[in-house]
């Protein structure tokens, strides 16, 4: 068994806290499991993303075309990511809110918009999910919980090789103490929003 | 306790590269670890600092590289179990006394951990240290995940005071910022008794001159060679499997990884040889010999420079010259000679190797092609409220009041974005001597950016030939400290006109907000004295020293216009703390700063600030309330008073 996710955003947005707590549940149901991290300083507002590979790997990247899922916290980070590693009949889920880059605030480059960017992801794979999740994240409780929703949506799907059991035990591990309700609250609202549509 | 510092052997945690070698370290019984940090070698500094005063141990964040490199080997010459820990750049730093220690060798096991960063995802350059390490003679680790760095790691302290000598671990980003499973191993309680005995074994042990001298020191260092030979022939880390095939792969550290995967996907799994090295330095000859007489043809597949290469094919000399090698080395290559290693370079050059097919869907990279040239570039930015910000604004705007073409000297920090440039930007490339280009972005301020420390000497170059024109450099704190303080004195010896601003943003931030000299804390915790950037500066004999707040534009014009007027080196301090650290202590102000839309009116002098925070579209800007921490730069730049200030 190999699955191949690229969880990808803004620095700052939380996508790397999402690739530990997805690997940290690949280890509790004993596979394998690599995370490549690529960019991403300290500094905001770069594009960042991780790899998470699990199963039968190796490396720490995942192959050009054979990403399974990319989960993505930003529209045109999905189609940036998209472009190169996923697979053709892979999966894309995305929150809907776009962060414009500085070349577009101070530069006036052109930003596509979501129908654009859901136009080409559908060219490239075979399933497209745009959500609110920052809607859910502030429904559960915490605007930051966007990357949890995501968690959730991506749980719903029924491809990663994890139960949410995992996946919930982990997500108790690390975020704080304090925030672990509207955590799992946020997990249960993306499961729903897949489920439900 | 932390996590890391448990005593469970046998469980299983998702770990950092840097954090299993830490955890090596530990299981170790490291007693001492210093170092500098640099990305992508940071977090094992960060994890030792952390845990120091839990596990008795002495943890410092030192000044710079050198002084890491100096105080580890110093802590082993006494008998300690010493540390350090850096980045491909910082090693450079460190080669005098590498080149030197050696000579003596060491007592307490010594390793040297480097992080190099093919791809130069965080670096000026792709330097491949393993060259520096193997003309120095020592034995190099190279890990392929993260449950081997932990395990080389602990291995290497062993196998230093065994061979009495520093042994080298070569790490790269991919590793290093890449987590994997990790089983931890028993901690050792043992730690090496501390003492100092002058003619250890040998005379003069730690004095390369004492008598007869060097040459007899280097005579000794040889004798070790033999030892170390006869390690890595037996060493489990290097792996040799021989299959019925005339056609072998040599690979090592992160590459083995991409390696195994693309044999698996060409359905290659033990039908051809396959030696694995987790060892660069020395070859281990007898294997490579049985690889050889195995093989007619040998691809070798490294991350960064062909280093193993050459050693393969210096032996292949030896020992059959008509045998076919293939690798990033001459006109039969099949790997990129820059660049990042992957999964994808590597399928394809074993493919290319084999002259196997490779199917390409060429309709598919047509759509990806069309699709890219939609996909905005996203452009890396200081943060929202950075003071970097209000630095360079006060700068371009009093360097425009300058005839001259002046020059700004950029130095490596985020500070360092004042010369990404900005994608969008359009600009004339000529061959004039001299040009002057307006600048409208903090993003396109700094003129030349090298390496740590290079700013403030270029600067002088330029003073002491004549350029017509104001002539700064930039630097922050912690590069202050780090290569600027032999290079200031420079200035005041030699009487260079420039003006040296140094940003002081009270840590070391673009690597992940490590503290230094200024912040008054110490690696480990403890309070730390602070010692003053301008007491410093007037001691070393600046005479023109002016210190003003980040956030104030005005109060900021006003220094550095004295610095440029001054006639002689003057040194200006720009201060004001990282607001991401204000930020995470959610230290808040009580107002929130708003722009008025309808006094806006679209002139784009916010813009420029280039604050990720604001926005701008339909003709007017605005303020992202998710990102503004209300520093009230925006406000100080706006012409008409549309930006204003709320209590809250
Ligand atoms: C020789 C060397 N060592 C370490 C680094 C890693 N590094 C990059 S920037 C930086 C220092 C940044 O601190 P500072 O000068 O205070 O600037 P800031 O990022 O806080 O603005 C370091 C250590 C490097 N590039 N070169």
């Amino acid at each position: 068994m190999k699955f191949n996710l690229i969880i990808c955003g803004v620095g700052g947005q939380g996508s790397i806290l999402s690739s530990k707590i997805i690997a940290d549940a690949a280890i509790k149901k004993g596979y394998e499991v690599r995370v490549g991290e690529t960019f991403g300083a300290a500094m905001r507002g770069g594009s960042v993303s991780s790899h998470v590979k699990i199963g039968d790997i190796h490396s720490p990247l995942v192959a050009h075309n054979s990403a399974d899922v990319i989960l993505s916290m930003e529209p045109l980070e999905s189609l940036r990511v998209s472009v190169d590693y996923l697979a053709p009949q892979g999966i894309v889920i995305s929150d809907i809110r776009p962060w414009y880059p500085v070349d577009t605030n101070a530069g006036g480059a052109p930003y596509p918009s979501n129908d654009e960017i859901i136009a080409e992801l559908k060219k490239l794979g075979k399933e497209v999910h745009f959500l609110d999740a920052a809607a859910l994240a502030k429904k559960a409780g915490h605007p930051r919980t966007t990357n949890i929703v995501l968690i959730g949506a991506l749980a719903a799907l029924g491809k990663l090789p994890i139960e949410s059991k995992y996946l919930i035990e982990a997500i108790k591990e690390r975020v704080p103490q304090k925030t672990i309700d509207v955590n799992i609250k946020a997990f249960e609202l993306g499961f729903d929003s897949i489920k439900k549509s | 306790m932390k996590w890391i510092t448990k005593d469970e052997p046998g469980s299983i945690k998702l770990m950092m590269g840097n954090e299993a070698i830490a955890r090596g370290a530990i299981e170790a019984g490291v007693q001492l670890t210093a170092c500098y940090p640099g990305t992508p070698s940071s977090e094992i500094g960060e994890v030792l600092g952390e845990v120091a005063k839990d596990l008795n141990q002495y943890f410092e964040w030192s000044t710079n590289e050198t002084v890491a490199f100096e105080v580890a080997a110093g802590a082993s010459l006494a008998g300690a179990r010493a540390l350090t820990a850096m980045k491909n750049a910082g090693f450079n730093l460190v080669m005098d006394n590498f080149m030197t220690l050696t000579y003596g060798g060491v007592k307490g096991g010594f390793v040297v951990v480097v992080a190099d960063d093919p791809g130069a995802h965080y670096s000026s350059n792709e330097q491949d240290t393993r060259i520096e390490a193997v003309a120095a003679e020592l034995l190099i680790f190279e890990p392929q995940d993260q449950n081997q760095a932990r395990l080389m790691t602990k291995e290497a302290f062993d196998i230093s005071e065994k061979l009495e000598l520093p042994v080298f671990l070569r790490s790269v980003t991919r590793l290093s910022h890449a987590s994997g499973n990790v089983e931890f191993g028993k901690i050792s309680q043992k730690r090496n008794t501390i003492g100092f005995n002058k003619h250890w074994k040998i005379p003069y042990r730690w004095d390369v001159y004492g008598p007869p001298g060097p040459q007899s020191k280097r005579e000794w260092l040889h004798s070790r060679l033999p030892m170390m030979a006869e390690y890595v022939e037996n060493s489990e880390f290097n792996k040799l499997t021989i299959c019925d095939s005339k056609i072998g792969i040599v690979t090592v550290g992160i590459a083995a990884t991409y390696v195994k995967e693309a044999l698996a996907e060409l359905n290659l799994v033990d039908k051809i040889h396959l030696l694995d090295l987790g060892i660069v330095n020395p070859l281990p000859k007898a294997k490579v010999a049985e690889l050889l007489n195995n093989s007619d043809h040998l691809i070798v597949v490294e991350e960064g420079d062909p280093v193993v290469e050459n050693a393969v094919r210096l032996l292949a000399k030896e020992l059959k010259p008509e045998i076919i090698i293939q690798g990033k080395l001459f006109d039969n290559r099949v790997f990129p000679t820059e660049g990042e290693m992957d999964p994808d370079n590597v399928r394809i050059g074993i493919s290319n190797a084999l002259n196997l097919v490779i199917n390409k869907d060429l309709k598919r990279e047509e759509l990806k092609a069309a699709i890219k040239k939609i996909i905005t570039t996203r452009s890396s930015t200081l943060c929202p409220g950075c003071p970097h910000l209000g630095s360079y604004w006060a700068m371009r705007k009093i360097l425009e009041k300058y005839e001259g073409n002046s020059i700004v000297n950029g130095d490596i920090g985020c500070y360092e974005q004042g010369g990404y440039g900005l994608a969008t930007n359009t600009f004339e490339i000529t061959d004039e001597d001299n040009k002057n280009f307006k600048i409208n972005s903090p993003y396109e301020i700094l003129d030349t950016i090298y390496v740590m420390g290079s700013g403030i000497g270029m600067a002088q170059g330029q003073y002491q030939v004549g350029h017509k024109g104001k002539i700064l450099a930039v630097a922050g704190d912690s590069t202050f400290f780090h290569t600027c303080l032999p290079t200031l004195a420079n200035a005041v010896y030699n009487e260079a006109d420039i003006t040296f601003v140094v940003f002081d943003n009270t840590w070391t931030c673009m690597t992940g907000h490590q503290p230094n000299p200024v912040t008054g804390i110490k690696g480990n915790g403890d309070v730390a004295t602070i010692i003053s950037i301008e007491k410093v500066s007037e001691a070393l004999g600046i005479h023109s020293v002016s210190v003003a707040d980040a956030y104030d534009i005005e109060g900021a014009k006003k220094v550095l216009k004295a610095g440029l007027d001054y006639n002689g080196p003057a040194v200006v301090i720009l201060r004001r703390e990282c607001a991401l650290q204000v930020l995470r202590r959610k230290e808040f102000p009580p107002f929130e700063f708003e722009i008025l839309q309808d006094k806006c009116i679209g002139c784009k002098a916010c813009v420029e600030l280039g604050c990720p925070a604001i926005t701008f579209a339909n003709g007017k800007a605005d303020i992202d309330r998710a990102l503004c921490v209300d520093c009230s730069l925006c406000a100080q730049v706006c012409p008409v008073d549309a930006i204003i200030c709320r209590s809250v």
